[in-house]
């Protein structure tokens, strides 16, 4: 992995420096200056602020982060406990495993913040479980501040404000990133999605008030305590302030990650990461990770945040831009894809489990010159079955996709049934 | 008490209740209001998987699954939207896409709710055809269940069921995503003394009763309602017959006595209506006819009386209330003291077994006859029915007339023994544990000649007053 | 399990307000015992967490990184997903099948080497990548990846 991104900001200013993973590294650079000073605001205030910030989640569905944090119960006699997503499993998306190799301690302090906003007294950091190297710089940080006392019975020197941090390895399913999943999960049991009600903030991890933000959010939250809501708004969008850490992956110069405000044009994205490989031509972009629709090259004027992506029916999701050229074919990336979705279906709701398998077969049906006009209008028309009527959004995020390529790419599909085979002789190969 | 509106319908709920359970305390579920659901019981905890069940609900954009959506004072649902039809088509067709086309040899054909709501929901026809997942056909789970993995639908109900009701867990469900496997964890086989039940919840033919497997087809039973009388619970039950033969018990619902459920041994008990029974009238260990019995019996009577010899009566609390009012009026005239009884007893647990194993001692004890073990000491002449009271009571008794329906060590020394009916074959009720009295009606006619306890007890009066008998009783 | 791996599972307990929170972090600590968990040590997982054996074989069915069968001494995985199979990755993979004469999901002869294919590991900037022994390698052509097979033993 690189050890910062190729344009750096606030957030991966200091990624490159190997000692901020450190306690000592990490305060030479201004390091824990928003936990200071959110322990002389009162918890509500603190609140308040994440909320006046417009700091969205990073994980994926861009819901009001501060928002989030108000449905904590202001009083509870049992324990409040905060969830941090490191599950980062969306094709695409590689940022939160930067953040959690590099900046271990922004997350951290983050969390901190959180918990004395909402009166938490123990967070679960869950990371994926193939996260070896994340995972190994968060215990380390947390040994660290332990030792320090900066957790524990008095954070900081907090009187009461007790809290400690667990690191918790996932062990390889996808859906453990759906945040009911995660807690279901971090119980001790199979990934399964819960239904809601109830929601997390009610009845969450094992059954205690809690709260589920993913690690890039809670990275943003010191930066907006010490350096103010006014800073934080003056990057990104109205709607969308900030920034993130693009990833730009497949048929591009230099891909890697990029931090950028959001809502920069997926133009200058492309442009950063070098262009489409060998000078050769664009033929679309998955702009936020693999479930969310793809854009043809008309569409390279959109700004990459969720209100401006929306109107073009796709989402920013975890900003994993993935770029696809010419010789692409985009059958075998639906076979791929819905592979993909057959396998990390958890398999409670009728329509993701026996949809995703159908979806499945039907494109490599297709793909292998098999496939009739018949196949092709049921590739129409089973994703609509399982769109926004399972528990949850796993449904969508697999029905979404092919949608877009079908939108967009239909051709693709029709040569393959009328040529009774693949036509794309420079794709990759399944 | 919050307002909702089913299909224009306005209806008082009570408090904290989901769309479904609301709509299942008003008596309605499927009788008057459809909302299909797989996943969903009664008497389970809420799943929320099978997707079946979802409504249109006013104000909210995505259709909520009624199952576990609460109702708020004025909530308007719809059931019978194109929207809510069309979800439901998607359901039964992608359910259909996997699962085998076992039906001319499935057990479940005729019961089974992928059968019926197909045809009631789905699309007419099938459009996928792509190569089925194969799994397991025909596997023993335990002793009494087989299980077909194809058939699954992965409702989940009958891992809920081992998990929550007889707490043994021996279910679960392995894998992810269309890979899904019911399975049991090998040497742990589902061996529980409420397994057969998981095969009454089972939507689809995947868990079926090893015992009725290919016996029947459900479309020439016909369901008659009934009472199990193997312990003081009462369970209720329905008697599939056909052709005058029982085929099964199944649970009934009753939310007062055994919720939707009942054990094993007492499901199985339809076996002894027609094993060991007492099938012919025997007077002195010689087969007579039943007329000729009555006479003997009635002989017997008036020769004890004449004697002033000491006269008992032994009840038993597998009798009908009915039957055990006519017994005690029976010996008051005889001027017998109250009947003794003798209740078997043994294990109970928390769910539905009860120590007492026979269905109405409530019956006996509200009648004031007395509950004993004892031997009976001397005595002339006992009348005895069934026979609960061990055979060793009766050493010093000198004559014995048994009206019973089973053989027993007791038949074998009775002077005069009457056939009796079991409570399948005549009308009458049961008081269980919780003094509920429950009623059940006659479901068979026994081959051979038998009198209810009652009947029996008149036609003796007859014949101790040397009246004749009925020719046919 | 051995007393060690015991005590260890028995100390993580206190973290989580239900033991249950333990199980994952369990099995990882009993998987490296021998690289799977079988039967017997499903039995005691079981035992040492109030479940039945059924529910810890439902969460070792479940995820991915958990072995319910025997495995070679290595493991090695190459991703597959899209942006991968954009640079090569499927391509690589078919290379080492060849390679190693066996198909993705499959162990050598000599028990040496379960090559698989896996989903998304968050490497795309760096495609394609092979995870050997729980250790990324980035930017991995065949040549690379050869290199780094024929080093295990």
């Amino acid at each position: 992995m690189q050890s910062e991104p190729f344009v750096k900001n606030y957030l991966s200013e200091h990624y490159g420096d190997d000692a901020y993973r450190t306690l000592r590294g990490y305060e030479a650079k201004n390091g824990f200056e928003g936990i200071e000073k959110a322990l002389t605001l009162e918890p509500e205030a603190v609140t308040e602020m994440v909320k006046a910030s417009g700091l969205r989640g990073r994980g994926g569905a861009g819901f009001a982060t501060g928002l989030k944090w108000s449905f904590m119960p202001k009083q509870s006699d049992r324990m409040k406990v905060v969830v941090v997503n490191g599950d980062e499993s969306e094709p695409g998306s590689f940022k939160d495993r930067m953040i959690m190799e590099r900046g271990p301690l922004q997350i951290l302090e983050g969390i901190l913040i959180g918990a004395w906003a909402m009166g938490a007294k123990r967070t679960f950091v869950y990371v994926r479980g193939e996260y070896r190297e994340p995972i190994r710089a968060l215990e380390a940080a947390v040994e660290e501040m332990r030792a320090k006392k900066y957790l524990g019975k008095s954070c900081f020197g907090k009187k009461g404000f007790e809290h400690d941090i667990v690191i918790h390895s996932g062990a390889g399913a996808y859906i453990c990133g759906e945040e009911t999943g995660l807690l279901e999960s971090l119980e001790g049991k199979k990934g399964q999605p819960r239904k809601k009600p109830p929601f997390p903030a009610q009845h969450g991890a094992f059954g205690l008030p809690t709260t589920v933000n993913n690690v890039e959010t809670f990275a943003h939250v010191p930066f907006i305590v010490s350096r103010g809501v006014e800073w934080f708004r003056q990057r990104g969008t109205e709607k969308s302030p900030g920034t993130t850490l693009f990833g730009v992956s497949g048929h591009v110069e230099r891909p890697g990650l990029f931090e950028l405000p959001l809502g920069t044009p997926l133009r200058e994205v492309l442009g950063l990461a070098g262009g489409v490989r060998g000078g050769r031509r664009l033929k679309g972009v998955m702009p936020g990770g693999l479930s969310m629709p793809i854009l043809p090259p008309s569409e390279l004027e959109v700004g990459l945040a969720e209100e401006l992506l929306a109107p073009k029916g796709t989402h920013l999701g975890t900003g994993g831009v993935m770029v696809m050229d010419e010789s692409t074919c985009m059958v075998r990336v639906a076979c791929v894809t819905s592979y993909f979705f057959r396998d990390e279906s958890c398999g409670q709701c009728t329509q993701c489990r026996e949809g995703t398998g159908w979806v499945h077969k039907l494109c490599e049906k297709i793909e292998s010159g098999r496939g009739t006009s018949e196949d092709l209008a049921l590739l129409d028309d089973v994703p609509s079955f399982m769109e926004g009527q399972t528990i949850c959004a796993f449904a969508d995020a697999a029905a979404w996709p092919i949608q877009g390529l079908l939108r967009h790419f239909r051709a693709d599909f029709q040569a393959h049934i009328d040529e009774k085979k693949c036509p794309f002789s420079e794709s990759f190969e399944l | 008490m919050p307002k909702l509106t089913v299909d224009g319908r306005e209806y008082q709920i009570a408090e904290g209740r989901t769309i479904l359970q609301a709509i299942d305390d008003l008596g309605l579920l499927m009788n008057g209001v459809d909302v299909p659901h797989y996943c969903w019981h009664p008497k389970l905890t809420i799943d929320g998987s099978c997707r079946l069940c979802q409504v249109e609900v006013e104000g909210m954009p995505k259709l909520q699954i009624a199952c576990n959506t609460p109702v708020t004072d004025g909530m308007k649902v719809h059931t019978q939207s194109e929207r809510v039809a069309k979800a439901r088509r998607g359901v039964m067709e992608l359910l259909l896409i996997n699962h085998p086309l076992d039906c001319p040899i499935c057990d479940q054909a005729g019961e089974c709710k992928l059968q019926d709501y197909a045809f009631e929901y789905g699309a007419p026809g099938a459009r996928t055809r792509e190569p089925r997942r194969p799994a397991k056909k025909s596997v023993e789970l335990g002793p009494t269940i087989l299980f077909d993995q194809e058939r699954c639908i992965l409702c989940r109900r009958c891992v809920r069921f081992c998990r929550e009701v007889p707490k043994t867990g021996e279910l679960g469900v392995f894998n992810r995503g269309d890979e899904s496997l019911l399975e049991t964890f090998p040497g742990q086989p589902l061996d529980n003394p409420y397994s057969m039940n998981v095969a009454d919840i089972c939507p689809v033919g995947a868990l079926t009763t090893r015992d009725f497997r290919f016996k029947i087809r459900v479309w020439f039973t016909d369901d008659v309602d009934s009472v199990c009388n193997q312990c003081a619970r009462g369970c209720n039950i329905h008697v599939s017959r056909s052709n005058n033969k029982i085929y099964r018990f199944v649970p009934r619902r009753n939310d007062a006595v055994n919720d939707t459920w009942m054990c094993d041994h007492g499901r199985m008990s339809y076996k002894l209506n027609s094993q060991g029974r007492l099938v012919h009238a025997r007077a002195d260990g010689k087969n007579v006819s039943t007329v000729d019995a009555l006479a003997h019996a009635g002989e017997l009577v008036r020769s004890a009386r004449a004697a002033r010899g000491k006269l008992v009566g032994v009840a038993s609390p597998l009798a009908a209330n009915e039957d055990l009012a006519a017994f005690r009026d029976f010996l008051a005239e005889l001027g017998a003291g109250p009947a003794r009884f003798a209740v078997p007893r043994g294990e109970s647990d928390e769910i539905l077994i009860e120590a007492e194993k026979a269905p109405n001692a409530a019956g006996c004890r509200a009648l004031g006859m007395v509950e004993s073990t004892d031997s009976l000491g001397h005595a002339d002449l006992a009348i005895v029915l069934g026979h609960t009271l061990h055979a060793a009571a009766f050493a010093d008794v000198r004559r014995v007339v048994l009206v019973d329906s089973h053989e027993s060590a007791l038949s074998a020394r009775a002077d005069v023994v009457l056939p009796a009916r079991t409570f399948l074959e005549k009308a009458g009720t049961f008081t269980n544990v919780d003094g509920i009295t429950q009623r059940f009606e006659p479901v068979v006619e026994p081959t051979f000649e038998a009198l209810a306890e009652a009947e029996a007890l008149e036609e003796l009066r007859k014949a101790i007053a040397g009246a004749p008998a009925r020719e046919r009783v | 399990m051995t007393p060690e791996t015991r005590a260890r599972i028995e100390a993580l307990f206190e973290r989580y307000p239900e033991k249950r929170g333990a199980l994952l972090p369990a099995i990882y600590l009993v998987q490296a015992e021998k690289g799977w968990v079988d039967a017997a040590a499903t039995r005691e997982l079981a035992e040492l967490f109030e479940l039945e054996p059924v529910q810890v074989h439902e969460v070792l069915s479940f995820y991915n990184m958990f072995y319910t069968e025997p495995q070679g001494r290595h493991h090695v995985y190459v991703c597959t997903n899209v942006p991968c199979s954009l640079r090569g990755a499927r391509s690589l993979l078919r290379g080492l099948e060849a390679y190693l004469g066996v198909h993705a999901g499959e162990t050598t002869r000599d028990g040496r080497i379960t090559l698989g294919h896996e989903e998304c590991l968050g490497s795309c900037g760096t495609a394609p990548v092979l995870r050997v022994d729980g250790a990324y390698h980035e930017n991995v052509d065949f040549a690379d990846a050869r290199r780094i097979v024929d080093g295990l033993e």
